[in-house]
């Protein structure tokens, strides 16, 4: 579990780093194309409790320190928030996590699309605490693709990763559908 | 609920409230310190997503010879092949001899830098580059390129520094435009990305005579930016009812910058 587990945090840290240079759809409106949430809602379904808050609060800090400048004087997002936004989505998956106990490919499609759904979730929080922080809330088309859209494009990448994590885990010994099984 | 997930949510929630309120000078550092570790595989990203680019622009190129002479395709190929990567290899050292001449005439000191990565998936348009404290770089230095601004170096480590793009809300610059007596404050909107840069600017009087295509030239105001550096062209002018509002098309492709300049003073 805990190989998987680390397994999980060098693919996310390589997912943000390898997200930097996926150019954005400009068909959506610039909406860029997001990795990340689909490795960790399969994290946060895959894993027990404590790992799956372990988990987010590292997805959270590396979003931050890795995406939002930190300016001296005045943080507008200040690093480890992220950990809260991604709780909140996890969490919601972690829930679902008997279904994916089952270790039936269309529950693990069904809770893939779930996380493809789930995604813009991400965005749109960060978007009202920035809205909140610079006091002004506005929304145009281009926001709400650029909301909407990694949810859209998480459609497709997310049940591929689901179904690449899954035997990545039984390689490495994490099987806890079929520990529950036998 | 079990008392491990209780203990496994308490801890949760004091490291969160714990990075929540470190000062932003320990986050500053934390941010370098990351950058700092994974500049080889952002270097190893850029130049990879270089090539990239460059093999496309040669297989356009192919494609175009191949119609021209179809029965020297096979025997010309490998030349071809060379010939592509020659070429952009001429772009690159047209693109840096512009840069040099910049540098050369340019009344600011300048550091050169390249850029390794491009944030495109956030609200924040900020860039990373390969150079930092170690170069003489320091926070809140502007950053040009020949074309005009590109941002505001706002954190560095020793190698690396993160430049905050002129197309990003929370950056205003004091602007004045050209042919006006006209100064405002020009920043990104939140919708604004590196590939659809939107700037506007706030704060002109109601009654400005601003037309389109009029140059806009920072003020210095402030003290972080130089004066005289061009921001970009006017699009068009709305007048509203406390104030006037322009929008402006930034000089510089943020999209496809590679190298920039960081401003340590004057010359």
């Amino acid at each position: 579990m805990i190989r998987f587990f680390c397994v999980l945090l060098l693919l996310i840290l390589g997912a943000f780093l390898f997200q930097f240079y996926l150019p954005p759809v400009l068909l959506l409106h610039g909406a860029s194309i997001l990795i990340v949430p689909s490795l960790y809602f399969y994290g946060a379904v895959a894993l027990p409790f404590p790992l799956m808050l372990a988990l987010t609060l590292y997805t959270g800090l590396v979003h931050d320190l890795l995406i939002v400048p930190q300016a001296g004087l005045r943080v507008e997002f200040p690093a480890g928030l992220s950990a809260v936004v991604y709780l909140l989505p996890g969490l919601v998956m972690h829930g679902l996590r008997p279904l994916f106990l089952r270790y039936r490919w269309t529950w693990h499609l069904f809770l893939a699309e779930l996380s493809a759904a789930l995604t813009p979730i991400l965005p749109a929080a960060h978007y009202i605490i920035l809205s909140f922080e610079r006091g002004e809330f506005f929304y145009s088309d281009a926001i709400i693709w650029r909301i909407l859209g990694p949810g859209v494009m998480s459609l497709v990448i997310a049940p591929c990763l689901f179904f690449i994590l899954t035997p990545l885990a039984q390689l490495l010994h994490f099987r806890p559908g079929l520990r529950s099984v036998s | 609920m079990k008392s491990s997930s209780i203990l496994a949510l308490l801890a949760f929630a004091v490291l969160v409230g714990l990075f929540v309120v470190l000062p932003g000078g320990v986050k500053q550092q934390m941010q370098g310190s990351l950058l700092q570790m994974v500049l080889p595989v952002l270097e190893t990203g850029a130049s990879m997503q270089a090539q990239i680019g460059g093999m496309q622009g040669g297989l356009k190129r192919l494609d175009e010879l191949e119609r021209e002479n179809r029965r020297l395709r096979l025997e010309n190929e490998q030349l071809r092949t060379a010939n592509s990567m020659l070429r952009g290899l001429e772009d690159r050292v047209n693109r840096l001899a512009k840069a040099l001449d910049f540098r050369e005439q340019s009344p600011f000191r300048l550091i050169p830098a390249h850029i390794v990565s491009r944030d495109n998936v956030s609200w924040w348009n900020c860039c990373v580059i390969d150079r930092g404290r170690a170069n003489g770089i320091a926070t809140d230095m502007a950053v040009l390129t020949e074309s005009g601004l590109a941002g505001k170096v706002t954190t560095v480590s020793r190698n690396t520094a993160v430049v905050l793009l002129v197309s990003d809300e929370s950056l205003r610059v004091s602007v004045s435009i050209e042919g006006t007596q006209e100064q405002g404050i020009v920043s990104g909107t939140r919708a604004s990305s590196n590939y659809l840069p939107q700037l506007l600017i706030r704060f002109l009087s109601k009654t400005a005579a601003i037309k389109s295509g009029m140059k806009v030239f920072t003020t210095g105001t402030g003290g972080v930016f130089p004066s005289g550096v061009l921001v970009g062209t006017v699009r068009d002018f709305t007048p509203r009812e406390l104030e006037g509002v322009a929008t402006v098309r930034p000089s510089v492709d943020l999209a496809n910058m590679h190298d920039v300049f960081v401003v340590s003073g004057v010359k």
